[in-house]
């Protein structure tokens, strides 16, 4: 075990030198993309994603038409170029069809849907640079492109990592931290009511464990919220100003 | 005719101006002289090739430029940290990222000593209303081709440049485009990212082991790419087979009969490495002799922008990707 990386020092520090609660610089921007109807990019540290939302518009398949609600297209991507190791892509990646069905069911509950009968809203999310904690940055993004396009939601979703590493939760993993065996959940919340709506944990993790690690998760999308809530608050006050001058 | 109609002329959408009275035909026109007008954003949505077509009769575009003038090509390198090399290019409102990643691979027996460049352009459906999930469009798979066909038939980068173990190891580019926002010509913007990102690359230091037969790696990307030439991608578009706009918008590429792309060798002018017109409108050989000379003066300014661009963020990992 010698040999293993050492992920949080014994002063308490990780590897890129955060606290075990902190999440890293994040940075936003709305309206980045001419074409869409709703854009963000979000750069989590080194995760880089752009998210850009067509719609609600009409549906091209008739096959997909909900009468009483909009359906939800999600398309996750990530760039081949993005990570360490180049990924050869695959037209149908289980593993980005996955984490996209589980992307479009946390916005479906979220979306006012019913507003807007036979029609579809496309999300579209590219990783254009991969440092960890890709779907969450992503589910971010696709919240800040939602409000960006003037959809109706409920509630932001506010997505966060957490795992467990030496007797700690730790929050918002990167890349080596990932990679080291260490058990991490994303969580997706809904900051309002505090419920979550999306949970993900791929590896082992002791059942007392859990709690701690979701509580630190879910404080996390909260520091989150206020990051993606400050973004939506500029944008609309640059907004508001182009209206009234 | 009504006069009001016949005298529509518009105005760039650039001075922030709004037009008046546009009709269209005949009938339209009449209602113009009772009053009826459309404004110019309706009037586009409707008839969108009259919409252009009034613009170019008066010598100007819908964003403001002149016919022959070509948006400026904003180049910044280094993007993305974690490839080899990268670029963000952007013409208008098209952006496009390319990074370059480079893979240890087996040379093919015919051709023990050469290494491999392998471009791919992905239009995903989140640049353009227009594109929808599912595979690649046949516009990315012929431009990618094309530029394959470039690459080689220009000895852009000599094969054997790449070489690590004669028969055994050779470097592999992967040069993956992908285009985020479709504003018009991703032809040329795509090619700009390919030889932005191509001089921005670095290859880490490689050794092979002839008894483990294996590659090592050193963990820094140290050595530059020689690149031989800087090919600069011109376009011209064609509208109602008469009229030759230079690098055109998304809203333009749409209603043209045809477009022109010369591939040329910038620090030698009079070089052509490539010139494409996928069928299309007919066009005269003037035109085509006249785009030539246009399509030199641009690559002198594309090049400036390429050498600011190398000046300005020269391997800063950290820059803003968009």
């Amino acid at each position: 075990m010698a040999a293993r990386l050492e992920i949080v020092s014994p002063e308490g520090l990780r590897v890129d030198g955060r606290r075990p609660a902190e999440v890293r610089r994040v940075l936003t921007r709305t309206g980045v993309l001419s074409q869409a109807d709703g854009s963000a990019y979000i750069e989590q540290g080194n995760t880089k994603c752009l998210a850009a939302v067509y719609g609600p518009r009409e549906p091209v398949k008739r096959a997909g038409v909900l009468h009483d609600r909009a359906t939800i297209n999600v398309e996750y991507n990530v760039s081949s170029f993005s990570s360490g190791e180049r990924r050869a892509k695959l037209r149908r990646d289980r593993k980005l069809l996955e984490i996209g069905l589980m992307i479009k069911q946390t916005f479906e509950t979220v979306v006012a849907t019913t507003s807007f009968p036979r029609s579809e809203i496309d999300i579209y999310l590219q990783i254009l640079q991969t440092d960890g904690g890709a779907v969450h940055t992503a589910i971010n993004a696709a919240t800040l492109a939602l409000i960006d396009a003037g959809i109706p939601m409920t509630d932001y979703v506010c997505a966060c990592s957490a795992g467990f590493v030496n007797d700690q939760a730790i929050l918002d993993l990167n890349f080596l931290e990932e990679s080291a065996d260490v058990p991490t959940l994303t969580v997706a919340l809904l900051p309002k009511s505090g419920k979550i709506s999306m949970l993900g944990l791929e590896s082992r993790l002791h059942i007392d464990k859990l709690e701690p690690v979701i509580a630190l998760a879910s404080d996390g999308c909260m520091q989150m919220k206020d990051t993606l809530d400050e973004a939506i608050r500029i944008s609309t006050r640059n907004l508001a100003k182009t209206v009234l001058h | 005719m009504a006069p009001a109609a016949a005298a529509a002329a518009p105005t760039p959408a650039g001075n922030g101006t709004s037009v008046s009275a546009m009709a269209v035909d005949g009938d339209v026109a009449a209602a113009a002289s009772q009053g009826f007008s459309l404004d110019p954003d309706t009037f586009q949505k409707i008839h969108p090739a009259e919409f252009h077509r009034r613009f170019l009769s008066q010598g100007v575009r819908a964003d403001g430029r002149p016919l022959q003038k070509f948006r400026k090509a904003k180049i910044s390198l280094g993007p993305v940290s974690t490839a080899n090399g990268s670029a963000m290019v952007r013409l208008g409102d098209t952006t496009i990222i390319c990074g370059v990643k480079a893979e240890v691979a087996e040379p093919k027996p015919a051709a023990p000593r050469s290494g491999f460049i392998v471009p791919n352009l992905d239009l995903p459906p989140l640049c353009s209303p227009n594109y929808r999930p599912g595979p690649p469009s046949e516009l990315a798979q012929t431009v990618s081709e094309y530029m394959d066909q470039v690459i080689k038939s220009c000895d852009l980068v000599n094969p054997e440049t790449l070489c690590i173990e004669p028969g055994h190891a050779v470097w592999v580019l992967y040069v993956d485009i992908v285009c985020l926002n479709h504003g018009g010509n991703v032809v040329d913007a795509a090619m700009i990212a390919l030889a932005a990102a191509l001089k921005h690359t670095r290859l880490p230091q490689a050794t092979y082991y002839e008894t483990e037969s294996t590659v090592r790696v050193t963990d820094t990307f140290t050595i530059p790419l020689s690149v031989k030439r800087t090919l600069v991608p011109v376009t011209f578009g064609v509208f109602d087979a008469a009229v030759v706009i230079a690098d055109p918008t998304a809203e333009e590429e749409a209603h043209l009969s045809t477009t022109l792309t010369y591939v040329l060798d910038a620090e030698n002018g009079e070089a052509a490495y490539g010139v494409l017109k996928s069928g299309g409108s007919a066009v005269p050989r003037d035109m085509l002799v006249a785009c030539w000379d246009d399509a030199r003066k641009r690559a002198v300014d594309v090049v400036a922008a390429l050498a600011e661009a190398e000046q300005a963020g020269n391997r800063r990992p950290d820059v803003a990707a968009v």
